[in-house]
């Protein structure tokens, strides 16, 4: 059995994880998964093959799941108004299928 | 100043400048030449947690109260050096002040790689320093993060007029001494102090030493390197203030390191430390606790003038410089 549920992804400096997913938990979401990430945005060229002394420049990008779309919008309303000013920060949306429908 | 030159010119020949440079020129030239991410951590965590050792041992066979009034002198420079950039760096047109301020700070702040070059230089010079001086670093690393932190918040309040968010400072102190550098650095003091680690420190530690640091040198190098994209992006200001700017902290630092030795005798090596402390602009713990405590001012600046041009001075000029102005003054 599958079941539709949504997959927010936001590409952020690598400073911000802990924060983000700090945020993502207290939304209510339950769990996350978080990768290393580089390339390209308005603001800088990032990446991740240099070797970096601060990480202050690397990225991350955090994948959530959630059951509903209320979920993934309030977790995106939250960073929207916390770190859209001041931080290179990116997030989207999309409908995904998850193979373990209990788990949302 | 006709013995000041030989020795200036000697010291510029040093291995460590060395590798700075070549690090600079492959990194210039394009080359794919890249040393792993966990390579350069390994190696400073490696050259700290020496440098806490040797200072440990030091500290354990002699008189700590030594350490407090230099200790208190390196707190106080790196409160001055923010505020020497708040009013110059921020008061030149078209530089934003939490730009400036960030700046400061970093530059206030101390790397643990340039701390890790002055001291096998003073070695060779055979300049005696006391071996605590390398723990005067979260001293003046510190407070010119939390000065820097605590300003640029009172200056974006003020001018939002939202003068009720207060300064949180206890965060600030305890991400710089969870920062991996203040960590192995503390560490090593610890061991030092409460252990008897002489039996790894000479097979292990000490041999390496110089080695590790060479590699560090030519990261540095090309870190620098690339980050000079970053400092391009920026009002010009920045480059000139990282250039002038570890130079004038440094003669900051070696007269404060001065007056202790009339007042105290702190020794003329330990007064080269402290300058090189004062003169040198934090690369691994810094930008992240800036990144987070001004949001506001942006990292391409004080990153750009710190590791592009700010380091590499530090290393390049004024380890050389003040090492040379002690041989003159010890006689040589």
């Amino acid at each position: 059995m599958s079941q539709q549920v949504w997959k927010l992804v936001i590409v952020a400096e690598e400073i911000l994880s802990k924060k983000l997913t700090k945020l993502i938990k207290e939304a209510g979401a339950t769990g996350y998964t978080v990768n290393a990430a580089g390339g390209e945005g308005s603001r800088n060229v990032r990446s991740t093959g240099e070797p970096s002394v601060s990480h202050t420049l690397s990225n991350v990008k955090i994948e959530v799941l959630t059951g509903t779309r209320e979920l993934a919008d309030k977790i995106t309303h939250e960073i929207e108004a916390k770190y859209y000013t001041d931080y290179s920060i990116i997030t989207y949306i999309y409908p995904v299928e998850a193979l373990r429908d209990h788990k949302f | 100043m006709t013995d000041f030159l030989p020795l200036f010119i000697e010291q510029l020949q040093s291995p460590t400048l060395g590798f700075l440079i070549g690090g600079i020129v492959v990194a210039a030239l394009g080359s794919q030449l890249a040393i792993p991410d966990s390579i350069y951590k390994f190696i400073s965590f490696f050259l700290l947690m020496k440098i806490g050792l040797t200072g440990g041992i030091a500290i354990r066979n002699s008189n700590f109260s030594e350490i407090i009034l230099p200790a208190l002198g390196a707190v106080g420079i790196g409160i001055v050096i923010v505020l020497i950039s708040r009013y110059t760096l921020g008061k030149l047109p078209g530089i934003k002040v939490p730009d400036a301020v960030a700046t400061g700070g970093l530059f206030g702040a101390v790397s643990g790689s340039t701390l890790a070059a002055v001291l096998p230089q003073l070695d060779s010079a055979k300049v005696p320093y006391e071996a605590w001086t390398a723990a005067l670093y979260p001293f003046m690393d510190i407070p010119a993060l939390v000065a820097a932190i605590v300003m640029a918040s009172l200056y974006i309040g003020k001018k939002t007029g939202n003068t009720s968010e207060k300064v949180e400072i206890w965060p600030i102190i305890k991400e710089s001494l969870q920062s991996s550098a203040v960590t192995a650095m503390l560490l090593g003091v610890a061991l030092g102090i409460l252990t008897k680690p002489e039996p790894v420190y000479e097979s292990f530690f000490n041999p390496l030493f110089r080695g590790f640091l060479a590699v560090l040198m030519i990261i540095m190098g090309m870190e620098a390197a690339q980050r000079m994209n970053e400092l391009r992006k920026v009002a010009q200001w920045f480059a000139i203030y990282a250039f002038i700017a570890p130079i004038v902290h440094g003669f900051l630092g070696f007269g404060v390191g001065l007056i202790l030795h009339k007042l105290t005798g702190f020794s003329i090596g330990g007064s080269v430390v402290l300058a090189v402390i004062a003169a040198s602009s934090s690369d691994i713990s810094g930008p992240p606790t800036l990144r987070a405590g001004i949001p506001s001012a942006n990292p391409s600046a004080y990153i750009g003038a710190s590791t592009a041009i700010g380091t590499p001075v530090a290393i390049a000029i004024c380890i050389p410089l003040f090492i040379g102005i002690a041989e003159v003054m010890l006689g040589r």
